[in-house]
């Protein structure tokens, strides 16, 4: 029955008291919390201390959500990207982002197609790599638009600021994925020498 | 379609969107199949697209961990929120509840004054009516007592007769002479309230005294005035009057004794 409920509603509910409404709450928008801050962070274990963050901050704060200026999940994905920032300035995991794990989850390796898991292994790991080498601005805008599949808006309302400027931030960003990924040796079979523009 | 235009157009879309974007006669490929720079562009966005693509389903199931659930359900239930089936007076309710002690306590102590300002007044009313019946006696008694009188007239009017004799002395020496009567108030007012100003006792009501402002001590004086020949038959002879003075010195009533 809580399923049939907005995050809005499910929100006011928890924080009038209603424990099924925020369990509710939590399981739907905890996944995409958890992997806004993996993908951010390179670590699983500081995804999981910026969601546990993130919820606990919406129980105590979440009166201040103003459901005029947005919804509720550009709203928590605001607040994790400020976690995300405060997780890294506190235990120093630039380094760690610069150099993923990149084979220490069981998770990413399926067992049905060896050659091919390995070689898409191989690209989601590159890709995960060049993604986390991005500065922090464009790597917000390619993990909310192109890994979490935001709208420009929606992005733009959880990093307060203008659509254009995640326009402007995801096409700088791509080019330097591009680049990235063609000195990226598992990728570089797929990505040509020579992306130079034609504007005539 | 120009190399600019082709920019502007693919630039609008996602590498997911390009990627997705194979028809044949779509006008950006069509425009790629025949620029090779931006042919090399828009393969290299479908190949990012293909790659974020990887990226995406293999982290497409990850969440946290059940130990988070569990430290976030617990921090919510240390919340100490109201029960579900407090949701009716919603947000209102603690300000609501804060105002309504306010004025219950504003309205004990109101009942309090109440009280007090009641207790008092009674205090006062009671005692003006018990005192009423003595001043009755001293008015009896002021009247008794005549110019002439030598011999005490009752026992319990030892003052009255005291101040009779007084004026009687005064009499004699020519002069204005007040004595205070024993008694402690007639109320003219009393008389005002029956409809008429004089008093059974035969005062007269000088002014208008409303029992709650006229409330404090009242004294019966006699006095002896001179007389005025213009109008007394008997000429110049004083005249021995009882009048009733409040605690502010005015005169409230009066009669003449002789």
């Amino acid at each position: 029955m809580l399923a049939e409920h907005t995050d809005e509603q499910l929100l006011r509910m928890a924080l009038d008291g209603n424990e099924d409404a925020f369990t509710a709450l939590y399981r739907r928008r905890q996944g995409p919390v958890y992997r806004f801050a993996l993908h951010m962070s390179g670590s699983p274990q500081v995804a999981e201390e910026v969601t546990q963050d993130v919820f606990l901050f919406l129980l105590q704060r979440g009166r201040s959500f103003d459901p005029e200026r947005g919804v509720v999940g550009a709203y928590l994905f605001g607040v994790a990207r400020n976690y995300v920032r405060r997780a890294r300035e506190k235990s120093h995991t630039e380094a760690m982002m610069t150099t993923p794990a990149e084979d220490d989850d069981p998770e990413l390796v399926t067992n049905f197609d060896p050659v091919g898991d390995i070689a898409r292994s191989q690209t989601s790991a590159a890709v995960r790599k060049a993604v986390l080498s991005l500065p922090e601005h464009y790597r917000e805008a390619v993990v909310l638009c192109d890994l979490q599949e935001l709208s420009y808006a929606d992005a733009a309302e959880a990093l307060g600021c203008a659509i254009g400027t995640i326009r402007s931030r995801l096409h700088r960003a791509h080019e330097m994925l591009v680049r990235k990924l063609q000195n990226s040796a598992p990728a570089r079979a797929g990505f040509s020498g020579d992306a130079a523009r034609c504007l005539s | 379609m120009t190399c600019r235009e082709f920019t502007e157009a693919a630039e609008a879309l996602t590498p997911s969107q390009l990627r997705l974007m194979q028809a044949e006669g779509d006008v950006l490929s069509a425009h790629a199949g025949e620029c090779a720079p931006c042919g090399r562009w828009l393969e290299s966005q479908r190949l990012l697209g293909s790659a974020l693509q990887v990226l995406r389903d293999q982290t497409a199931g990850r969440e946290a961990g059940p130990k988070v659930e569990q430290a976030v359900l617990q921090a919510f239930r240390m919340q100490g929120f109201e029960p579900v089936a407090a949701v009716a007076p919603e947000r209102a309710a603690p300000a609501a509840w804060k105002l309504s002690r306010f004025f219950e306590v504003g309205a004990y102590a109101a009942v309090a004054a109440a009280l007090i300002v009641g207790v008092f007044l009674g205090e006062q009313m009671w005692r003006d009516r018990h005192v009423q019946p003595s001043g009755v006696q001293a008015a009896k008694a002021l009247q008794q007592v005549r110019p002439d009188a030598t011999a005490p007239a009752d026992s319990g009017n030892q003052s009255a007769n005291g101040m009779a004799e007084i004026a009687h002395k005064a009499e004699h020496s020519g002069t204005i002479t007040t004595a205070i009567a024993g008694g402690r108030r007639v109320q003219p007012s009393n008389a005002r309230a029956a409809g008429t100003d004089v008093d059974r006792q035969g005062f007269v009501a000088l002014m208008f005294c409303d029992p709650l402002i006229c409330s404090g001590e009242e004294q019966v004086i006699r006095m002896e005035l001179p007389g005025n020949g213009a109008t007394s038959a008997e000429g110049s002879q004083p005249v021995i009057a009882d009048v009733v003075v409040g605690d502010d010195g005015l005169v409230r009533a009066m009669r003449i004794v002789n």
